[in-house]
């Protein structure tokens, strides 16, 4: 018989028949699938960032534009040829690693979405473009080298790709910044929730925790109790969002995937980011307790 | 039981009054030196004061102005986890018992072995034991939301002395039971006076004041005054005992 009161023994504060546990877990699950989701927006901007970096750091492109003129043969001869007296400047340079000049059905594939399905490229003056790799911490002074292409091949320009990218990283870094200030939100609004909804329940089992102060109960004794309930509805809440969050990311990732144009594309979350994403109920745990647990120790300061 | 680093008065009680809010003092100038394993009566009329003066000593309430030292600590500069320890010492049997109703009677009489982090062993040893003897084995796993007035009486008279209290503060402990059960826990509270804890009683009950021959708190228009035992026939009191 004794065995069975010790088996089935109950927590003095009935905390899981709060009514509140409900709103709360629903709130974790919210604030779980929004911060996934904003993470893996974040995590994506990052590796996207450190892509385009590389990409200015590593490469640049020299574009020969086409000559107009009425025979097609002898233009496009014309054009290699310029191609040509540009690949050979450029191979000639120490810093410069690789060069390759974009064949027809590259430069055809890269221009299609511009203009979409129904226009046969085949028939457009085409400029030629010419994939330039440097070498790994090569320095480059990109005026005297377009100063060099311009004598060499007249029609050649060269493109760092700096300026463009350039925008583009700020706003990504806007980007990421917005993120970074919502993920703060959400924490910031559940740790609130829990505040809340804690100070609700001490004032709900009032009576009870004046008992187990008179029987020599400390504080710690009532806030380990709340910090253990609170972290279970922090964990279950946390998973919840994440079923909610993982599905939506895909679907996210695969409407930025139908983007064309190599951009978004860039964007790919690693092992070690899924493997942030996949503990954050382990982070709502956390943060739930440790909210929890403050909450009580600071409230339970003005009780006798 | 007797320990040389506590004084010899386990509560002391300076000028203490006592108000609630804006009122008026319900207690005042209050002085009380009540030494190491002493047996008191608390006495006074329904609204006397008792109850105040009672949560005054097992740290429920500070008061609105004087000293009040238990164990030899001023209540008033004494933090909130050391006051917790104070607690520990002191046993309370409340008027109206206090007991968690979702509970059994097992985990209500293990609850100040619990809060003190004692092995589920020993609590189990002890609470059992304390348990039968209050022939309350029966309801061991029943919530207390079940039992009669007198089985609740025993099972918060077993919560306040299952930790072996230093001082046992009891509200009306036999208001509510039988003469028989009366005059067991009147011999266990005898025997815990024996074995050093000091204990003080609050009671309406001539019978229990007359039975027993130990010295009484009586409380009246706001001030206590202390009577020996012989006193009990013609107060008029010895002060300061």
């Amino acid at each position: 018989m004794v065995y069975k009161a010790m088996t089935t023994r109950k927590k003095e504060l009935p905390l899981q028949d709060d009514s509140s546990n409900l709103f709360l877990q629903i709130m974790i699950s919210i604030a779980v699938f929004l911060f996934g989701v904003t993470l893996a927006g974040v995590l994506s901007i990052n590796s996207m960032l450190a892509t385009w970096n590389n990409s200015i750091l590593g490469s640049l492109t020299v574009q020969v534009m086409p000559i107009n003129d009425t025979n097609e043969e002898q233009a496009k001869a014309q054009t290699l040829a310029q191609q040509e007296k540009a690949i050979e400047l450029l191979q000639a340079k120490n810093e410069v690693e690789k060069v390759t000049p974009l064949n027809d059905e590259q430069l055809q594939k890269l221009i299609q979405p511009w203009l979409g399905d129904g226009i046969d490229v085949k028939d457009l003056p085409m400029p030629r473009l010419i994939d330039v790799k440097l070498k790994k911490g090569a320095e480059v002074d990109f005026m005297q080298w377009a100063e060099e292409l311009a004598q060499a091949a007249p029609l050649a320009s060269l493109d760092n790709h700096k300026l463009w990218l350039n925008k583009l990283i700020k706003f990504a870094d806007g980007l990421k910044l917005l993120a970074l200030t919502v993920l703060i939100l959400v924490v910031l609004i559940t740790s609130g929730a829990i505040f809340y909804c804690t100070q609700t329940s001490l004032g709900l089992h009032k009576y009870i925790i004046e008992i187990l102060h008179l029987m020599g109960a400390k504080d710690t004794y009532v806030a380990q109790q709340y910090a253990k309930r609170t972290a279970w509805l922090g964990f279950i809440g946390g998973i919840y969002g994440l079923i909610l969050a993982i599905p939506t990311i895909f679907i996210i990732a695969n409407l930025a995937k139908q983007i064309e144009g190599g951009i978004i594309s860039e964007a790919r979350l690693s092992l070690i980011d899924w493997s942030v994403i996949f503990s954050l109920p382990i982070f709502s745990m956390v943060i739930a307790m440790i909210t929890a647990y403050y909450t009580v120790k600071k409230t339970l300061e003005k009780f006798m | 039981m007797k320990n040389s680093n506590y004084p010899d008065s386990i509560i002391e009680m300076q000028n203490v009054g006592i108000r609630y809010g804006q009122g008026a003092e319900v207690l005042s100038d209050i002085k009380l030196s009540l030494k190491r394993g002493s047996f008191h009566f608390l006495t006074g009329k329904s609204g006397a004061g008792k109850t105040s003066l009672l949560s005054m000593m097992y740290l429920a309430q500070k008061p609105s102005r004087g000293i009040v030292s238990v164990f030899g600590k001023n209540v008033n500069f004494t933090n909130r986890d050391a006051l917790a320890m104070l607690r520990r010492k002191i046993g309370v049997v409340f008027q109206d018992f206090r007991l968690l109703d979702h509970l059994s009677a097992f985990d209500n009489v293990a609850l100040p072995l619990r809060v003190c982090g004692m092995d589920e062993k020993e609590v189990k040893k002890r609470v059992t034991e304390l348990l039968q003897w209050v022939e309350l084995e029966k309801h061991i796993n029943a919530p207390t939301s079940t039992l009669s007035g007198g089985e609740k009486q025993r099972v918060a008279i077993a919560r306040a002395v299952i930790n072996r209290p230093e001082l046992l503060l009891a509200d009306e402990p036999t208001g509510n039971v039988d003469n028989d059960i009366a005059a067991k826990l009147m011999k266990l509270f005898v025997e815990l006076n024996k074995l050093g804890t000091t204990v003080v009683i609050a009671t309406h009950s001539d019978k229990l004041i007359t039975d027993f021959a130990y010295p009484r708190l009586h409380l009246q228009n706001k001030t206590l005054r202390i009577y020996r035992p012989i006193d009990m026939v013609n107060p008029g009191g010895v002060h300061g005992l």
